[in-house]
């Protein structure tokens, strides 16, 4: 497949859900009298649910949770990361650096769903305690990554250089290290990003960071398992509209990424 | 005598061409036994590719016509510039060589294989001065020094059986007790009757060890013939350029006159990861309009003391003087001015400039910084400077992506100038360019001591006694310590220390070109 | 050879460190409760007999420094507490759901080492054609998709439609391997993620390898392409691979837990997500322990493995 189709591709599969997600609210109209659990027909077009909601209505209210969930789960841990990756970059204390990194490096051995179903077992997060939540355990890995571009660049006789011109350290941190480390940056984003959705739907679907009854794909699909046999639409269209978004994520920032070139080192002679 | 042999290999009108531009073009090449034919031409004249279709190997994309014949049936070896590059980093060393051996014991019955097949390792190995290996055998590519890997790669090909060695850039970078190693070592391999074709900018070592020259130029040959008649009657204005190059005039005594020096270091101990001490020096002096050259090998401390003197090594004791006041040992600790008084130049100045920014506005950041002076006026000026040090204005808004090296190491000279420094330290800021970009940053440096009312002192840092002859005085350093220094005549015609003795010794072999 | 020896001690100090870090952050997180615990615990009937029996079981009423000392003194003895709810030992309800579990993790990667390297090599083979370009855009889709969405579907799909295999191993108990076809959609649905971005790294290497230098000397003097593919390209893309298999401990860790609780597994995971659910204290404890402390030794192993196998360059002074 080409890197234009593949793009094209995840493109058209991110769409689907992604506007159903941002725009779906708006059209679900009032949640109407609660009928029959997992009937076909009767007025619903997908059938109704466990407690006799829509179906349809309940895909038009459930992406929005998990979307912007994880979009403010991965902006937060970037948020963290990023300075804390920079900062351990650029400074000549041994101790600063140790002081930044090391933490990281216990944490990152805690496994992730782990430490957030033992968070949701003491407090009962809700959706912004989840983003925190996932943030958090994103951090770790984020900062190791930044971190390791940036040292790259850090230790490249150009910042010296920049140094000897008597330019100043925030010149330096942004302009040149940051800079440099961007590219690693927006191919670690789209990693991290398919990731984040994956942690906040499976933790959703576990019943962490959301009312049992909430319209939420991930919710739906759980609750509405036991009707399987019945009423399949239930569990299929939420559990398909995931994987659109999931998939549809990976391969659009694979392929975008792919599509920039990477620029030749000399010229030609 | 070569008229009456054949040639192992012939290369016929060969033609290279890459999206219709031709990169070698009517290359005609007799590979004789025993024999070492030269490439000679600077980076980009297509040495490389010609060197290359011996191994029937093209650049992607390439058009190729003409005629490539080997004679001999054995295979043509490849020794390429940076050795490491073939060497499988996963792998320990002996196992490409033992894939080699394997079918050459075949014949063997299946017991006496593993042995057999050892032994033609081993001695392959001793071939190429790597005897008793048996140990070596056992380690990975990265636990090997640099000429050990060389080695190995040439034992690689003698196992084969090659019968044409294709040896690419042998010397580059390295001092010139290295460098007489590798030419003894080639030496060897020739006189085992096995042609070698050496691809090389290093005149010394192509004059040293060279029976047929080709002097390439833009991926034609300009002139060859035998070593001897092109160094002593070169035919083509190319050629006499070439050679001409080689040797600057030893400065004359004129010593700059005495009085307080400009930058002076007093009990200087530089130390490596707060243990290993990496150079002491005890007294050294630089007084304005002077030139210095700081001479040694590879790890010799001499990288250290600049960094030392440019505050951008730390970790020491004693004092930098800067006009008798101590400088701030870091960088960050130095004012403006004084950061200004001694600039930096760095040996690798790809690597020292953004990528992400036009050139002129990189150089120009430092009067902007350093100097107080306006964004436009700063930019005139590093125009000024960049045409003054031969790079047009037209490059000079381009990314450094699209400079070649030695203009880069020009833009990379204007950005410390346009601090106005008093002091100027070059760090083997020539290594690794061709003999005509060298010369070119050469001149340009030699024509910068003594510039402006400040009268600028340069240091020059390099392992190159050749570069060393464009100073008034010469420090010698070995393992960190100071061993010699005095004028730069007297040091080159009545070296003192055995280790200078030494240097000067095989520099001359070198230049006389006898083989050793 | 200091330079292996010293890795290895810091690597092993690390997981110490990382082991401590995983008893007290599980510990401290119980202390994070606001107000009082055992109100909070007691959930939504909050009777006080039960907050009173809450506070008796836990020994609230102690100082945390003293009952962390215990606590953690116990895990060094095996002693996991009591569960609040049943009164039963916690290591009574690891023991239980132990078997189910390892029997998963132990399938999964028994099949993922092979899956993930042939399909690596067989794409880096034909790299550019079409089994290469099959294989690497189905890596790419599945390697996102949340086990639980991938695991209904295929539900759906073969148990339900085809009715080829068991919806899920409700009824088993804990003998799976007496009922291997109650085994096949769990492990599929556990294998999904790991094989896909084990293979994806295996082929980069190998495709990175193969177009090195080295291996293109190994080709100039006429070594086979078999055995330049096998001996010469592959162990440089081991390392990564191996590296990748530590983090994967993590999914599958996360995955195990998914993969339960879609099946109606009896094993750690659904005991793990039953004491969440009950807010059964000690119970997550214990079992946070557990899998913290197997991240922890699992990832610890594959480091010093990749370690051992990451190629280096440069040169030796």
């Amino acid at each position: 497949m080409t890197t234009h189709r593949r793009f094209a591709l995840g493109l058209a599969m991110v769409a689907v859900p992604l506007v159903l997600a941002l725009a779906g609210p708006l059209f679900a109209g009032d949640p109407g009298a609660r009928g029959v659990s997992f009937t076909l027909g009767g007025g619903h077009w997908l059938g109704t649910d466990f407690v006799g909601r829509d179906v349809w209505q309940q895909v038009l209210l459930g992406g929005r949770t998990v979307v912007v969930t994880a979009l403010a789960a991965t902006a937060l841990a970037y948020l963290v990361a990023v300075p804390v990756a920079l900062m351990s970059a650029l400074t000549r204390l041994r101790w600063l650096e140790e002081l930044l990194m090391r933490p990281l490096d216990v944490l990152l051995a805690v496994p992730s769903l782990l430490l957030i179903l033992l968070v949701a077992s003491m407090l009962s997060p809700g959706a912004a305690g989840l983003a925190l939540l996932v943030a958090l355990v994103n951090v770790p890995d984020a900062a190791r990554i930044v971190r390791a571009a940036a040292g790259e660049a850090a230790a490249r006789p150009a910042v010296e250089a920049l140094r000897m011109q008597g330019e100043s350290w925030w010149r330096i941190a942004v302009g040149y290290v940051g800079r440099s480390a961007l590219r690693t940056l927006a191919a670690d984003a789209g990693i991290r990003l398919t990731g984040v959705l994956y942690l906040v739907s499976t933790a959703a679907f576990l019943g962490v960071g959301v009312a049992p009854d909430a319209a939420d794909w991930a919710v739906m699909v759980d609750r509405n398992r036991t009707g399987l046999f019945v009423q399949p639409w239930a569990v299929v269209v939420p559990a398909l509209l995931i994987v659109a978004l999931t998939m549809g994520t990976n391969l659009l920032f694979d392929a975008a990424l792919e599509k920039k070139p990477i620029r030749k080192k000399g010229r030609r002679p | 005598m070569s008229e009456v042999t054949d040639p192992v290999a012939e290369i016929r009108d060969l033609r290279v061409e890459i999206d219709g531009h031709a990169i070698v073009d009517g290359v005609r090449l007799r590979v004789l036994p025993g024999k070492v034919t030269a490439l000679v031409g600077a980076s980009g004249s297509g040495k490389t590719t010609t060197g290359l279709a011996l191994l029937d190997e093209y650049p992607p994309g390439a058009r190729v016509t003409g005629e490539v014949r080997r004679t001999g049936d054995g295979p043509v070896g490849y020794v390429p510039q940076h050795p490491a590059a073939v060497l499988n980093p996963a792998r320990r060393v002996s196992a490409l060589l033992d894939d080699l051996a394997r079918p050459q014991v075949r014949h063997l019955p299946r017991a006496e294989r593993r042995k057999a097949a050892r032994a033609l390792v081993l001695r392959a190995l001793s071939d190429a001065q790597l005897p008793d290996s048996e140990d070596l055998l056992r380690r990975y590519p990265h636990q090997l020094s640099g000429g050990q890997q060389q080695r190995v790669v040439l034992a690689q090909a003698l196992l084969l059986g090659a019968r044409v060695i294709v040896a690419d850039e042998p010397t580059t970078g390295q001092d010139a007790l290295t460098k007489s190693r590798v030419v003894a070592q080639l030496a060897a391999v020739a006189a085992r009757g096995i042609a070698i074709v050496l691809l090389s900018h290093d005149l010394d070592v192509v004059r040293a060890l060279a029976d047929e020259v080709l002097v390439m130029r833009a991926g034609r040959v300009v002139e060859s013939g035998p070593a001897k008649r092109l160094w002593t009657a070169p035919r083509h204005e190319w050629t006499r350029r070439l050679l001409d190059q080689q040797r600057a005039a030893v400065k004359d005594g004129r010593h700059p006159k005495a009085g307080q020096p400009v930058l002076e270091v007093r009990n200087l101990t530089a130390v490596h990861d707060r243990r290993t001490t990496a150079l002491h020096a005890p007294r050294l002096a630089l007084h304005p309009g002077e030139c210095l050259a700081v001479v040694g090998r590879s790890g010799s401390g001499k990288t250290t003391l600049a960094r030392c003197l440019a505050g951008l090594h730390r970790d020491h004791d004693g004092e930098i003087l800067l006009d008798g006041t101590p400088l701030p040992r870091s960088l960050r600790h130095r004012s403006r001015a004084q950061l200004a008084a001694v600039q930096y130049v760095f040996q690798d100045a790809r690597a020292a400039f953004d990528e992400h920014r036009p050139v002129l506005h990189q150089v120009a950041r430092t009067a902007v910084r350093l100097r107080g002076i306006d964004e436009r006026e700063a930019t005139a000026e590093a125009s000024t400077t960049l045409t003054g040090l031969g790079l047009p204005a037209e490059l000079a808004h381009r990314l450094p992506g699209e400079l070649s090296g030695g203009e880069l190491q020009r833009a990379a000279l204007a950005r410390a100038l346009l601090a106005r420094p008093r002091v100027l330290i070059c760090d083997e800021v020539t290594s690794g360019l061709d003999t005509v970009t060298r010369r070119g940053i050469l001149d340009v440096l030699a024509g910068l001591v003594g510039e402006g009312e400040k009268e600028l002192s340069l240091v020059l840092i390099t392992h190159d006694l050749d570069t060393a002859r464009l100073a008034h005085r010469i420090a010698v350093l070995d393992a960190g310590e100071l061993v010699e220094q005095g004028p730069v005549r007297r040091v080159l015609t009545d070296p003192r220390h055995p280790f200078t003795v030494s240097l000067m010794e095989t520099t001359e072999r070198l230049e006389a070109g006898t083989r050793t | 050879m200091s330079g292996l020896r010293s890795f290895v001690a810091r690597r092993l100090l690390l997981g110490v460190a990382q082991t401590i870090a995983v008893v007290l952050l599980v510990f401290a997180l119980t202390e994070a409760l606001p107000g009082d615990a055992a109100v909070a615990l007691a959930g939504d009937q909050p009777d006080p007999a039960r907050i009173a029996a809450i506070r008796e079981a836990m020994d609230l009423d102690r100082p945390a420094y003293e009952r962390l000392a215990d606590w953690a003194f116990g895990l060094l003895h095996g002693d996991f507490g009591t569960s609040l709810t049943s009164g039963r030992p916690v290591t009574q309800y690891i023991v239980d759901g132990f078997g189910p579990t390892l029997l998963l993790a132990t399938l999964t990667l028994a099949l993922l080492v092979p899956l993930g390297f042939g399909l690596g090599v067989l794409a880096a083979r034909h790299e550019g054609r079409l089994v290469d370009r099959l294989v690497s855009s189905v890596t790419l889709a599945v390697y996102a998709v949340p086990e639980f969405a991938l695991g209904v579907l295929l539900v759906l799909v073969l148990a339900l439609k085809l009715a080829w295999l068991p919806p899920t191993a409700l009824g088993y108990g804990t003998d799976l391997l007496a009922h291997p076809a109650a085994l096949v959609l769990p492990v599929l649905v556990l294998l999904s993620r790991p094989v896909c971005s084990l293979s994806r790294l295996v082929r980069a290497g190998m495709v990175d390898a193969l177009a090195s230098p080295y291996a293109a000397h190994a080709r100039r003097y006429g070594v086979p392409g078999a055995r330049v593919r096998y001996a010469h390209a592959l162990p440089n893309a081991l390392a990564p691979a191996v590296q990748q298999l530590a983090r994967t401990v993590d999914w599958l860790l996360c995955g195990v837990i998914v993969v339960e609780a879609l099946f109606v597994i009896p094993g750690l995971g659904t005991v793990l997500l039953n004491a969440v659910a009950e807010r059964d204290v000690p119970v997550v404890q214990g079992l946070a322990v557990v899998f913290g402390v197997l991240a922890v030794v699992l990832n610890l192993g594959a480091d010093l493995v990749a370690h051992r196998l990451t190629p280096r360059a440069g040169v030796a002074a």
